[in-house]
């Protein structure tokens, strides 16, 4: 898919919450040894979700781009704190901005991606000056379940604008999807179901796969011609294995690669890692992100990055550092934070 | 205008009434006050009382106690000042024998705070300052003291042992007190061991939750010539209202109503702060005891804590404070106290005040605060000439 | 306690801090005022106040009202904006002990309490250490 006009990136600003479980406690309390592939995930606070975390990293991404208007606030999560009633007019409100379209998507850990695809349709067709893509989740594992090791809470949200003043362009981008049931959720259900290792190599790996290859040939570029790469990261593992099978390098994955620190924030996933991504990328760089979501599917996207963004990068809060500040709490305190002690 | 004088006063313990209701208490404080004058049927009913709505589901105070006692056809209503609710109360009945619209007034103060769980009471007592964003923010009363609290000890330095010096001296003196909710002297090793409910506030650091009321005959001069014996008069009653929240204030610690109210009151009843003879100040909380000595003039700003702890305002001190143990140790049913309060300074200068007697107690004073220092009254008591 | 209605009256106020300010001499007011304590000119606006302030003061709370003990115990703050005006919140990403007045906090909204878990989700104002 390519825009008609100029599209890119305004702003952009993560966030993700500052207390850590270490996988080790899960593993100890669930099998009295071991943890997870990541050594920590992000845990919300009590008091936080998926609402109040897109309002830091909307924020962020609006004082970055220093635009007054958005004629879009699109939120991509699996984890809204109301099923009916959308997180996107919180957040509008929230933004100040009313004379917006607002629409909460869903597509498991795609829906930020989603969002992103389309406010670059929007601002390409003219339709609006300016749009807010925010992908974002408290993802909750079922207690005991491997999953549990990764689910985290985080995310992060970037204005689209017109390509004249963006800090990254976007070249194109490609969507490619299939019904592949690997991970899903009942109505009145309160963990998601999931196939174990089918969620691997039919789910991810051949979904991100298809749509790079496709991708690749679409924009006319070998993974050399890209200076980064960023996958969605549901384990440390993934990304670099399905980023390696593409032939990219491990250069050019390093910037994007949280989840050992910060767990798998599902919808956020994708975008946090193009965010840590950007905060390192030079003018010129061109860089690919691709991201995958459960039912199934991938957004593979080209941007290039202009010299807009040394300055405009400043007006940010750099993901690492946000990563960095970090408070580590126990299986007890997170399984309060989390609601799971109440039913 | 008529001069206001106090016939009577009638008070329930305080404490937990389990088996008496909101209703049960103001009967009970208001026969007693009535059956001590005979001689006076109140044309007017009064009731000082703070949250009856949610302790209680019931409102119309007035009435309904009015009914009770069987005076139908008079003016009666609640008046509401949150924690000063029975000063309100009481300063209303006085204007309304000033103006010679009432002959005898019943004021009662009640407060039923133990039928409901701790939750609620701490959410009512909120309600005394703003919903829509101090109640919000999710603050508690005790919370706005614990801040004011922490700005004063920052402002001035004082040590916290000086600070426990109030809940010390209220208890010594209530535990000579028939009607007061405490029966035992402490220590400031217990009130610094006490658990924290706000930082710095701790336990007894604060009033307790409790049940009881307060009632008392107001009559006029032509009123007061049918009685026999010395008559307490009311020589001055003030209230005055401060910007509501303490942080809107240009200096939080700034209890101006508290100030306005006194200087009034005092200039009215043509008085110096050095002749009162006793006080009763509103110690919700250590802090609040401490800027309201320190408003009135009584203490330099940042001292009264070390002076109650020197022993200035024992019962056999400088100037007894809190004689039957404030509100602090007597209790703090929080729409009564302000009625408490005067029924205890009627007592003292009646002479009726047996092992809190302060000896020779003519005139003294009495400060009740609805919120921090937000509503505030003052009234001045003295033995009829 | 809080209700939906008045909660939705309220989102500007919670959310970007809007308060008022006086048309006449410049005066701005949170929680607002109708009528301008400076000069008393009933003429004001709505404003948006400055969303990051100094800690002038804190308490932890141990005890709180029934609908904030999810939450509890936490840290109650008494924030000066840097316009001067003054207002209550809970201070988050702190821990207590440690916690010094005269540092600079700036507005972050979170979860404040809940209509039960089928009612009403109430957001609102709370200030933090982090930029």
């Amino acid at each position: 898919m390519k825009p008609n006009s100029s599209v890119g990136i305004l702003g952009y600003g993560a966030y993700v919450p500052i207390f850590r479980l270490p996988t080790s406690e899960v593993g100890r309390v669930w099998r009295g040894e071991g943890a997870g592939p990541n050594k920590e995930k992000a845990v919300a606070h009590h008091d936080e979700d998926t609402f109040t975390m897109a309002c830091e990293m909307a924020r962020r991404a609006v004082r970055m781009a220093g635009v007054t208007k958005l004629g879009a606030v699109l939120v991509g999560t699996e984890s809204k704190p109301y099923v009916v009633k959308p997180t996107s007019t919180i957040l509008a409100q929230a933004l100040g901005q009313h004379f917006a379209l607002a629409a909460d998507l869903e597509f498991a850990c795609k829906a930020g991606t989603e969002a992103m695809q389309f406010n670059i349709a929007l601002v390409a067709s003219g339709m609006i000056q300016a749009g807010l893509a925010a992908g974002v989740d408290t993802a909750q594992g079922r207690p005991g379940d491997e999953l549990e090791y990764t689910a985290a809470s985080g995310g992060a949200a970037f204005v689209i604008g017109r390509g004249e003043e963006a800090l990254a362009l976007f070249e194109r981008s490609t969507s490619y999807v299939s019904d592949t049931g690997d991970f899903w959720r009942r109505p009145g259900e309160k963990f998601p179901s999931h196939l174990g290792r089918f969620t691997g190599e039919p789910a991810y790996f051949h979904h991100i796969e298809t749509c790079v290859r496709a991708h690749l040939e679409e924009v006319g570029h070998k993974p050399s011609d890209y200076r980064w790469a960023v996958f969605h990261q549901p384990n440390p593992r993934f990304p670099v294995e399905v980023g390696l099978k593409l032939g990219f390098k491990m250069e050019q994955m390093e910037p994007g690669l949280l989840n050992t620190m910060i767990g798998n924030t599902y919808a956020g996933s994708s975008l946090m890692g193009l965010a840590a991504t950007l905060d390192v990328a030079e003018p010129g760089d061109r860089i690919l992100m691709a991201s995958f979501g459960s039912g199934a599917g991938s957004d593979a996207f080209t941007l290039i990055v202009t010299d807009k963004i040394v300055e405009k990068r400043k007006l940010g809060v750099p993901v690492r550092d946000m990563i960095d500040r970090s408070v580590k709490v126990d299986y007890a305190v997170y399984s309060r934070f989390r609601g799971k002690l109440y039913e | 205008m008529s001069k206001v004088f106090i016939a009577s006063a009638g008070l329930t313990p305080v404490g937990e009434h389990w088996r008496k209701s909101l209703l049960d208490l103001m009967v009970e404080a208001s026969l007693s006050a009535m059956n001590q004058a005979p001689e006076l049927i109140p044309d007017r009913v009064i009731v000082g009382n703070m949250f009856s709505a949610v302790g209680s589901n019931q409102e119309q105070l007035g009435a309904y106690l009015a009914n009770q006692l069987n005076l139908i056809g008079v003016p009666a209503y609640k008046v509401e000042a949150a924690c000063g609710s029975g000063g309100a109360a009481i300063h209303n009945g006085y204007l309304a024998i000033r103006a010679g619209e009432s002959e005898a007034v019943l004021v009662c103060g009640v407060e039923k705070m133990k039928d409901i769980d701790v939750g609620k009471v701490t959410a009512a007592l909120a309600m005394a300052d703003s919903a829509e964003y101090t109640q919000f923010a999710g603050a508690t009363f005790v919370s706005l003291n614990a801040l004011t609290h922490a700005l004063y000890m920052k402002k001035y330095g004082v040590s916290k042992e000086d600070m426990a010096g109030f809940p010390v001296l209220g208890h010594r003196n209530a535990a000579l007190s028939k009607h007061a909710m405490f029966k035992k002297p402490i220590t400031v090793e217990d009130v610094l061991r006490s658990p924290i409910i706000s930082d710095p506030i701790r336990l007894m650091d604060s009033s307790p939750v409790c049940d009881g009321a307060a009632a008392l005959l107001l009559v006029s001069e032509e009123g007061a010539k049918r009685m026999d014996g010395p008559l307490v008069e009311i020589a001055a009653s003030e209230v005055a209202a401060n910007i509501f929240t303490f942080y809107e204030r240009p200096d939080p610690l700034d209890y101006l109503a508290t100030r306005a109210a006194s200087k009034r009151a005092l200039e009215k009843a043509g008085y110096k702060l050095s002749q009162m003879d006793f006080m009763e100040t509103h110690d919700a909380f250590s802090i609040t005891g401490a800027l309201a000595l320190e408003t009135l003039g009584v203490c330099k700003p940042g001292e009264a804590p070390h002076d109650v702890s020197a022993g200035r305002f024992n019962l056999d001190g400088e100037l007894p404070l809190n004689t039957f143990g404030g509100l602090k140790g007597r209790g703090h049913p929080v729409g009564a106290t302000g009625v408490y309060q005067v029924a205890e300074a009627y007592m003292q200068i009646a002479g009726r005040a047996e092992k809190n007697q302060v000896r020779g107690a003519k005139v003294g004073l009495t400060h009740n605060m609805g919120g921090v220092d937000t509503t505030t009254s003052v009234h001045i008591l003295r033995r009829e000439a | 306690m809080i209700n939906p209605v008045s909660y939705w009256r309220l989102k500007d106020r919670y959310f970007n801090l809007v308060g008022t300010k006086c048309k006449k001499c410049g005066a701005e007011w949170f929680p607002p005022m109708r009528v301008c304590r400076k000069c008393g000119s009933q003429e004001m606006l709505d404003h948006q106040m400055p969303h990051k302030g100094k800690l002038l003061a804190h308490t932890l709370m141990k005890e709180t009202s029934e609908e904030f003990k999810a939450s509890s115990p936490y840290v109650l703050g008494l924030v000066e904006l840097e316009n001067g005006q003054r207002l209550l919140a809970q201070i988050v990403d702190v821990d207590a002990t440690g916690l010094q007045d005269g540092i600079e906090v700036r507005l972050t909204l979170r979860k404040m309490a809940e209509d039960s878990k089928k009612g009403t989700i109430y957001y609102g104002f709370k200030f933090t250490p982090l930029p």
